[in-house]
């Protein structure tokens, strides 16, 4: 399983896809905190000049627009990561290699998950220099910010997951890529239609699987076991799906 | 070493290969021969666990290679058909990846990766990414990962295809430099590469087992007479008479104005009998020699004899 790790690690960081999406990730962050960084200090400003009693909620201001924008980033760069992990082999032929390698299909599924999510992992860490900045002018909310990286780490691995199912769907990467985004969107504008369903039963499973409402509570500093619990079952549930794809494929040849 | 025992695949209604069984020894080199689309592919496949058959059993090292695969793959070293490779790594990481994938010690990884590199000559390309080798190269690397482990069993689906002579030249030497120890199975469409290599031959076509047995008695089996080429200086037609003289030739024809083909009956060679008459005779001998069936002949014949009933 650490070979497949490691080899997957290998490509992403020798081959341009990380640095890529990396910087444009880190980029538009940049843009957002920027923006939300102005608005503070316009809101900052106003409270001075008529002399409010009022204190500006960080968390509400500044905290949360900026994550909820990542959480927005990382639906449109996880299918780009994802993408490559099964197509990619499918096309060159190096499945052939790696399935015939004394490697379970099952770690081979799970070296490529843990890759896709280090990935991810690191482009995050790399925003966290936005928060040392923050830090800089007024000390934020850590438990909010703790909470909040925590929350969108585990909504990339359930994307993530979507997306290695994907993958492994099909040779062509742009069409893995495309799949996992419109996936992505139907489980997130899910909840919209929520409202709409009369049954409250059906209503509130419409609620529950929507892969944005679970994020909210992380958003406002709130780690719940639900949550969590959500996310690694919707990750659990597609790469157990994955695994039948590729038994599948492997009979039918 | 490689038991193959009724083994049938077929994707959806298209039956690939039927029944096809057949042994391979310790240290043997089978040559598995067939046109393009025959199942030599999709036999290989099997062997490697890389897909279930619909029926039927391999077995690897007394290892099935179903129930047991990851003890069977564990012995088996193969070179898939076009060498995929991951062109964005370099040559040295893929061959430590394998190593790893493959279960090699970490204490002889090192050793182990750098034998291999030296074996097939891999020095000055190590720290080359592999999408920047040649065709030779990328050949040579795709055999290093197949042999990181040091498997007794070897697999190559088409090891030269797509080389240029040279390079051709280069990794027969390798794959004869392997044998010896090693059980290798090797499939090929081009037949003098298997008559040099290998010591059986399996001939497949259509999914099925044509024949399999060593070269030469394939050889031996499909030749009910024997051809002599005569090259003579001079009076050909004189020289075709006296030929024709000779007791146990059945048929005699020219093919220009100095050659002469000549049939005759297979357990006799008679050459030293038409030597003497035709020199006796004062005609000057150039040349006398035996003409072996060539590979490509006993391939024609088999394929073609198989699809006679069909037509």
């Amino acid at each position: 399983m650490r070979s497949v790790y490691f080899k997957e690690l290998s490509i992403y960081f020798s081959s341009p896809i990380f640095y890529v999406i990396a910087s444009i990730f880190i980029c538009i962050s940049g843009i957002f905190f920027y923006n939300a960084m102005v608005y503070v200090s316009l809101l900052a400003t106003k409270i001075a000049q008529y002399q409010m009693e009022t204190g500006v909620d960080m968390n509400e201001v500044l905290l949360r627009p900026v994550f909820s924008d990542m959480s927005m980033l990382i639906v449109f760069i996880v299918p780009i990561i994802s993408m490559r992990l099964y197509a990619e082999e499918s096309s060159l032929g190096t499945i052939e290699l790696l399935f015939t390698y004394p490697l379970s299909d099952l770690s081979v599924l799970v070296a490529k998950y843990l890759a896709g999510l280090t990935v991810l992992f690191c482009i995050l860490a790399i925003t966290s220099v936005l928060m040392a900045l923050m830090a800089v002018i007024a000390v934020p909310d850590w438990g909010v910010v703790f909470s909040s990286y925590i929350g969108l780490v585990l909504m990339g691995g359930a994307i993530l997951s979507l997306g290695v199912f994907a993958s492994s769907l099909t040779k062509n990467q742009i069409i893995a890529a495309a799949l996992t985004l419109g996936l992505v969107l139907g489980f997130w504008v899910i909840g919209w239609f929520a409202g709409a369903v009369p049954n409250t039963a059906a209503s509130e499973f419409l609620q529950e699987i929507s892969l944005i409402s679970h994020l909210s509570r992380f958003l406002k500093g709130m780690v719940t076991i639900k949550d969590i619990v959500f996310y690694v079952c919707f990750s659990v549930f597609f790469l157990a799906l994955t695994l039948r794809i590729l038994d599948s494929h492997r009979w039918r040849g | 070493m490689i038991t193959i025992d009724g083994l049938t695949k077929a994707y959806g209604p298209k039956i690939a290969i039927s029944n096809v069984s057949f042994k391979v020894n310790r240290g043997e080199v089978l040559g598995f021969l067939g046109p393009n689309g025959a199942g030599k592919t999709t036999t290989m496949k099997i062997i490697t666990s890389f897909m279930p058959p619909t029926s039927g059993h391999v077995s690897v090292m007394e290892y099935d290679t179903v129930k047991d695969s990851m003890k069977s793959r564990q012995c088996i070293g193969y070179l898939p058909e076009n060498t995929p490779l991951y062109p964005d790594m370099r040559v040295k990481t893929f061959l430590k990846f394998v190593a790893r994938a493959k279960g090699v010690k970490k204490v002889n990884m090192a050793s182990r990766v750098n034998k291999v590199i030296c074996e097939f000559g891999l020095e000055e390309v190590q720290n080359t990414v592999i999408a920047t080798l040649s065709k030779g190269f990328r050949q040579r690397v795709g055999l290093a990962q197949a042999l990181i482990n040091d498997p007794p069993v070897l697999i190559l689906d088409e090891p030269t295809i797509g080389l240029d002579p040279k390079q051709i030249y280069e990794i027969r030497q390798l794959i004869k430099d392997l044998s010896g120890s090693r059980t290798i199975i090797l499939s090929s469409h081009i037949l003098p590469e298997v008559s040099q290599l290998c010591d059986r031959v399996a001939i497949i076509n259509k999914g099925k087992i044509v024949a399999i047995d060593r070269t030469q008695s394939l050889k031996a089996r499909l030749q009910d007479h024997s051809s002599i080429i005569i090259k003579v200086g001079q009076r050909l037609e004189e020289a075709l008479k006296i030929i024709e003289g000779v007791e146990g030739v059945l048929s005699v024809s020219s093919s220009n104005s100095s050659i002469l083909n000549v049939e005759t009956i297979k357990d006799r060679d008679l050459r030293p009998v038409m030597a003497e008459k035709i020199v006796g005779a004062g005609i000057p001998l150039l040349e006398i020699v035996r003409k072996e069936m060539s590979l490509e002949e006993i391939f024609m014949e088999l394929i073609t004899e198989e699809e006679g009933p069909d037509a």
